[in-house]
């Protein structure tokens, strides 16, 4: 009987319903899920579900790698200061942190280049460097020193925006206001609103039209209302026509300021692409 | 045997039977788990760890239930598109024909919610067409009615409220709000007249004030073309007299639709506050 | 066996932190409002002002508002309106140039081919014009393409 009793026994633990006792909260299945919710570009739960686990250099960057695609570039640095200069993924990790710090203020990089990066990133590297100079509001680099660390699809662009920094085309707000003041609406116009610049020039001239043909018909008073209005108007003009060359002036800045984010943004600051998801 | 080991016997078939029957629940016991967090508001975590859930259940049996609840928490926080979302992937893995409808019906109530009206109508006739539901025509009518209220069709949600019943209570409110509604077309037509349309929108002073104007540059332009100064009183007429004149006809249909907007309000606020039936 | 301890409550705290932060981030349940949006331009009728000039200036402002541009209709394509724009301008400049600058916001409302391509727009579908781009300030000037909406306003 006792021989049954442990026959019995064995069989039944070794046919424990293993698939159906399920430890969801193991360091291997946390890991696992954490792993997809990242694949699934859901990364805040998947860092929350990293904090749950014991760190490693993968866990650590992965981590560093979500607070940055979800835009929270602080938090990102953050995580960069606890990863160690022996990770595997310490270069990969001071590269994004430059990422980081260039999008949440735009400067020339002054970061140096470490002695464990490979050839690529090396490459990464002094392609980010050499662009971020365009955030600085002078440039002290030649053309070809600047074009230099780049692929050849990439510079006919990256030549642009060196052009468009060093000869900007910029309007001078002084030429608009003196050229309003010779032909009222000329300003304007120079500075590409023709529109504006016509109908400154028709209010100010019918204005003085009839402030002459006033006088000569010896209205006197109405001739003085109308003189009174024409200076306003032409003192208003040559005003707005100075404000429009400053606002074009921004205009052109801005431009070149979100031209040069969309290229980054599309080059991915030029970092190598990581795929933890194969 | 002798009685120990029977003993030993029996506790050990008893604790085995049990370790089975509690170890086959623990998907069970993550889900509740999950349950417990939404019904406690917390419905980031919810999403959580029913997304747990469904990574590691390869059969498919919580799909259905997990994807819906993790729909209803998103619209908790407002994330509309991503509700949606859920509740298609519920209702791809629904297991019954209840199911399919309960999965609509929710992704309905977000269509209501984000006022994409014609989007709502589309499913709701959907699901009136579908001979499978040809039971639930009050339903459907009651969640018409909804829709009409968010697109502002007050008289089209009463009719769909009364299809229900003849006296709906949700039917007599749209009817008393569209009789207390003013008519932006009617104020602009009155407005003809100038002041009218002011005044039948309950703005007197502004009513009187334009009155004044169009009197005004009325009595001057037509005094100019009388007096044969016809330069002068086609400038005053257009630069002045019309301007106050379409500008009466304009505001007057702005107070209309100024006021039909609170009015409105009010009695969306009060649907949502006070209203105890079920809301989208 | 004393720096393991102290490893170990840093872990916590370092782990505990990290959270404290994801909780920050985690959204939260939202109140679903079933109200529209209101969004006319309600007059700002207050009398308050800094000095007798400024009084003076929002008194007349006000009557203009109250009697004129109320019942003539929306003749302005701008916003902020140009009265508006007048007393804002004036509130931060001095009268003189706040009148220069007017003059040439009235000039730009007279143009009758006003560009689809010249100004950003605001919800309602005016045209977003700041005072603050003609104060002559360049740091000031905030230039926004043309096909931009303005949520803010």
């Amino acid at each position: 009987m006792k021989n049954y009793l442990i026959i019995f026994f064995l069989v039944s633990i070794s046919v424990s319903p293993q698939t159906t006792s399920f430890d969801f909260y193991s360091p291997e299945n946390i890991k696992k899920f954490a792993d997809h919710l990242f694949c699934e570009a859901d990364y805040l739960r998947a860092i929350e579900q990293y904090g749950l686990i014991s760190k490693d250099c993968t866990t650590d960057f992965k981590v560093m790698l979500g607070y940055s695609l979800l835009n929270l570039y602080q938090e990102s640095n953050e995580i960069f200061k606890s990863i160690s200069e022996k990770s595997k993924f310490y270069s990969d990790a001071y590269l994004l942190s430059l990422k980081n710090s260039l999008l949440m203020k735009p400067a020339s990089v002054s970061a140096q280049a470490i002695k464990s990066f490979d050839s690529i990133q090396l490459n990464s590297f002094n392609k980010l460097k050499t662009i971020s100079m365009l955030f600085d509001d002078e440039l002290s680099i030649s053309k070809d020193k600047f074009i230099s660390p780049f692929d050849e699809n990439d510079i006919n662009t990256v030549s642009l925006f060196y052009d468009m920094k060093t000869k900007p085309l910029y309007k001078s707000p002084a030429l608009a206001g003196v050229m309003s003041a010779v032909i009222p609406g000329s300003g304007k116009m120079y500075v590409g609103e023709w529109g504006d610049g016509i109908t400154a020039f028709l209010a100010t001239g019918l204005l003085a039209f009839l402030a002459y043909d006033n006088f000569r018909a010896d209205h006197t008073t109405r001739a003085w209302i109308f003189t009174g209005l024409g200076t306003f108007f032409y003192a208003g003009n040559i005003y707005g026509s100075i404000a429009s060359a400053q606002i074009f002036n921004a205009k052109i800045n801005f431009e070149f300021n979100e031209g040069l984010k969309l290229f980054l943004e599309q080059k991915n600051y030029f970092l190598p692409e990581y795929d933890f998801c194969k | 045997m002798t009685s120990v080991s029977k003993i030993f016997f029996i506790l050990f078939f008893i604790l085995n039977v049990s370790y089975r029957t509690l170890a086959q629940n623990s998907f069970e016991h993550q889900f509740n788990f999950a349950n417990e967090l939404y019904a406690k508001g917390k419905y980031f975590d919810a999403v959580t760890e029913l997304k747990r859930l469904l990574f590691f259940d390869v059969t498919g049996k919580f799909s259905y239930e997990a994807n819906k609840i993790i729909g209803l928490s998103y619209k908790q926080g407002a994330k509309f598109s991503d509700a949606i979302h859920y509740f298609s992937l519920a209702e791809l893995n629904a297991d019954s024909e209840e199911e399919v409808y309960e999965a609509r019906i929710e992704a309905i109530k977000i269509n209501i919610l984000r006022r994409t009206t014609e989007r709502t109508l589309a499913l709701l006739d959907e699901l009136r067409n579908d001979e499978r539901y040809s039971d639930k025509s009050d339903e459907l009518n009651y969640w018409t009615g909804w829709a009409y209220i968010f697109s502002d069709k007050w008289e089209k949600a009463s009719i769909s409220f009364s299809a229900i019943v003849p006296g709906h209570g949700l039917a007599l409110l749209c009817d008393s709000l569209a009789d207390d509604l003013y008519n932006p077309t009617l104020a602009k037509t009155l407005s003809l007249i100038p002041g009218a349309g002011q005044f039948y929108t309950g703005e007197y002073i502004s009513g009187l004030i334009s009155i004044g104007w169009n009197v005004l540059w009325g009595y001057l332009t037509i005094n100019a073309f009388m007096e044969d100064r016809i330069f002068d009183g086609l400038v005053i007429g257009t630069l002045l007299w019309w301007r106050f004149y379409s500008g009466n006809i304009q505001n007057a249909e702005k107070f209309a639709v100024e006021k039909n907007l609170e009015k409105t309000n009010n009695a969306l606020q009060y649907l949502k506050n006070n209203y105890d039936g079920e809301k989208p | 066996m004393q720096s393991k301890l102290l490893i170990f409550l840093l872990s916590v705290l370092f782990i505990s932190s990290a959270f404290c932060q994801i909780e920050k981030l985690k959204w939260q349940k939202a109140d679903i409002l079933y109200e529209k949006q209101n969004h006319y331009n309600k007059r700002n009728y207050s009398f308050e002002s800094d000095n007798a000039g400024e009084f003076v200036t929002k008194s007349l402002a006000n009557a203009y508002w109250f009697f004129i541009s109320d019942v003539d209709g929306d003749n302005c394509p701008f916003h902020p309106t140009c009265s508006a724009f007048l007393i804002q301008s004036i509130k931060e400049t001095n009268i003189f140039q706040a009148s220069l600058i007017f003059l040439d916001r009235f000039t730009r409302d007279m143009n009758l081919v006003k560009s689809q391509n010249q100004y950003p727009r605001v919800r309602t579908g005016y045209f977003y014009d700041p005072p603050g781009n003609y104060m002559l300030v360049k740091e000031r000037i905030i230039y926004l393409p043309p096909v931009f909406i303005v949520e803010s306003e």
